[in-house]
């Protein structure tokens, strides 16, 4: 199990990877997205906001309306936002569960395709 | 040892594939084969034969995807292909520039084989590019530039039919489109109403949408749609890319309704699942169109010699194997049996429907349609959601299954549902 501190922590990261990465933010020009992470175990949830494939903003809590909401248990989130895991086939797998549209599953693939090549 | 020798002969699957992927990795589509690695689709095909296609590690699959129809006359149609070799010692595709002997008769055949008074063929190599064709003729047709399509519906994705997939992900990069398409919505004759104008000059449907989530169009509303467009001097077209040549348990879907459309588009089984073909048949009048501009299409392979040889191969396989009549009792079987998984997981199948071998299963959300392509690929069959739709699973196996597979694919179904049921369970518990 992962705090929400952890979790945290690791968003922050993995926002750093996409923002910094100019072929990634390039190639998700014209993505716009609010997105919700909720951990099951812990209660803990998180919103991303992406304008056009720059994530402007994170917050603890959910805030705003989502087109994208990821659900899993608090390990499994820190996983993904570390890029230990590959979030797909944990998807395919129902271990991580996503409402949203199959394109903008796609497009989260897309982010940590890029990111995490080898993942 | 010439490169198909060398190609042929490889037996090292291990190496076969190691080589595949990497050629996918660095010279067609790494992230393509990453989607396909990921949902456990990586099949590189070896084998294939009647309903089943094998990986080339030898693991048998029933295809229940069938490249959305192409394979009607099941995988790897032994006569055809020997058909097709026989041509072979002979023929090439053709010079574009002659007359093709072969090109008539299947002109011909067609013409006898489709609905009401479609007659002549213009041949294209894609379905895309015949319904390009098709809308051309229409405007140039009737002198007017507006197209009323469908919300969902699927055409292609080339220049003219683009526009007509109701779909904005396909079409937002590359905008501005091509102007005059109006969707509606299917199924709805009063929304086709009100988008009538004086410059409308189709209507243009798929007889059961396809990739929209396998929905088929009422028989009522398909002749309601007939009635208006020739009160109102409107051409209709049908889409019949996926749905002719048997798969809805008919020669062609619109023969359900008795309604004859304008002008047809087909593609995919015309093919035999071996060489490259699609066309638009019209009517005569509207091949009038054609006198005074012969060059709506020019291409370099639509209706090759060989093309048509197969084609018509193909039409006589189906016809003396009455594969619409095989598809109807086959798809009552598998209806038989998806209604009963529909009872037994109530929360999880929404909806069953289609006709003949043109199947689908509905699901309360988009992710289940991809976790349902992975758990049936572990348990032998090969099926893909629907690409307007994912919520939605497609089961388009060959028109030459038979009862034994149609029951293989039904446990693979238990199967897949009863393994999601574990996983729904497991996360409502969390």
């Amino acid at each position: 199990m992962a705090t929400g501190d952890e979790i945290w922590e690791a968003l922050a990261d993995f926002t750093d990877q996409c923002n910094n990465n100019k072929r990634l933010r390039k190639m998700q020009r014209d993505w716009t997205k609010v997105l919700h992470f909720k951990a099951v175990d812990t209660g803990d949830s998180f919103t991303m906001k992406v304008v056009e494939g720059e994530i402007t903003k994170n917050d603890k809590g959910t805030v705003g309306t989502p087109d994208i909401i990821v659900e899993t248990d608090s390990e499994t989130m820190c996983d993904m936002f570390w890029g230990d895991i590959n979030p797909t086939q944990k998807y395919l797998r129902g271990e991580i569960k996503v409402k949203g549209t199959q394109e903008d599953v796609m497009r989260i693939d897309v982010i940590t395709a890029v990111i995490w090549p080898e993942v | 040892m010439s490169i198909i020798d060398d190609i042929l002969s490889k037996t090292d699957m291990d190496e076969i594939r190691r080589e595949t992927e990497e050629n996918y990795r660095q010279y067609v589509n790494p992230f393509a084969l990453r989607m396909f690695k990921n949902a456990s689709l990586d099949i590189i095909e070896g084998k294939r034969e009647g309903a089943a296609v094998w990986d080339i590690s030898g693991q048998k699959y029933i295809d229940c995807v069938t490249g959305a129809g192409i394979f009607n006359v099941g995988r790897h149609n032994k006569e055809i292909v020997e058909g097709l070799k026989k041509a072979l010692d002979t023929y090439d595709m053709g010079g574009w520039i002659s007359i093709v002997r072969e090109r008539g008769l299947l002109a011909k055949k067609l013409a006898e084989i489709t609905p009401g008074n479609l007659k002549y063929s213009l041949f294209c190599c894609g379905g895309g590019e015949a319904i390009e064709v098709a809308i051309k003729l229409a405007r140039g047709h009737t002198d007017k530039t507006e197209i009323i399509c469908m919300e969902n519906g699927y055409h292609g994705v080339t220049g003219f039919a683009l526009p007509a997939t109701g779909r904005d992900v396909y079409k937002q990069p590359f905008a501005p489109l091509t102007p005059g398409y109006r969707h509606v919505r299917y199924n709805d004759i009063g929304a086709v109403e009100e988008a009538i104008t004086e410059e409308t000059a189709a209507v243009l449907l798929e007889p059961i949408q396809g990739e929209g989530g396998i929905i088929p169009a009422d028989d009522k509303y398909l002749r309601d749609l007939r009635e208006l467009c020739t009160k109102n001097e409107i051409l209709l077209v049908f889409d019949e890319v996926q749905t002719g040549f048997g798969r809805t348990g008919k020669m062609f879907c619109a023969e359900h309704s008795g309604v004859a459309p304008d002008i047809m588009v087909m593609a995919k089984s015309l093919s035999g699942g071996l060489y490259p073909l699609s066309c638009a048949v019209f009517t005569e009048e509207i091949a009038e169109f054609l006198m005074t501009h012969p060059f709506i299409i020019i291409n370099s392979f639509g209706g090759t010699s060989l093309a048509c040889l197969v084609a018509l191969a193909t039409i006589e396989y189906i016809e003396k194997n009455d594969l619409p009549g095989h598809a109807a009792k086959m798809g009552e079987r598998f209806m038989a049996g998806l209604v009963a998984l529909k009872g037994k997981y109530p929360n999880l199948v929404l909806d069953v429907r289609g006709k003949g071998l043109m199947l689908g299963m509905e699901f309360p959300e988009d992710s289940i349609g991809p976790r349902m392509a992975y758990q049936l690929k572990q348990n032998g069959v090969i099926s893909i959601y629907t690409f307007n739709n994912p919520r939605i699973i497609r089961i388009m196996p060959t028109l030459v299954i038979d009862e034994k597979e149609v029951d293989f694919v039904l446990e693979a179904f238990d199967r897949s549902l009863s393994e999601i049921a574990k996983q729904e369970e497991k996360t409502a518990v969390r």
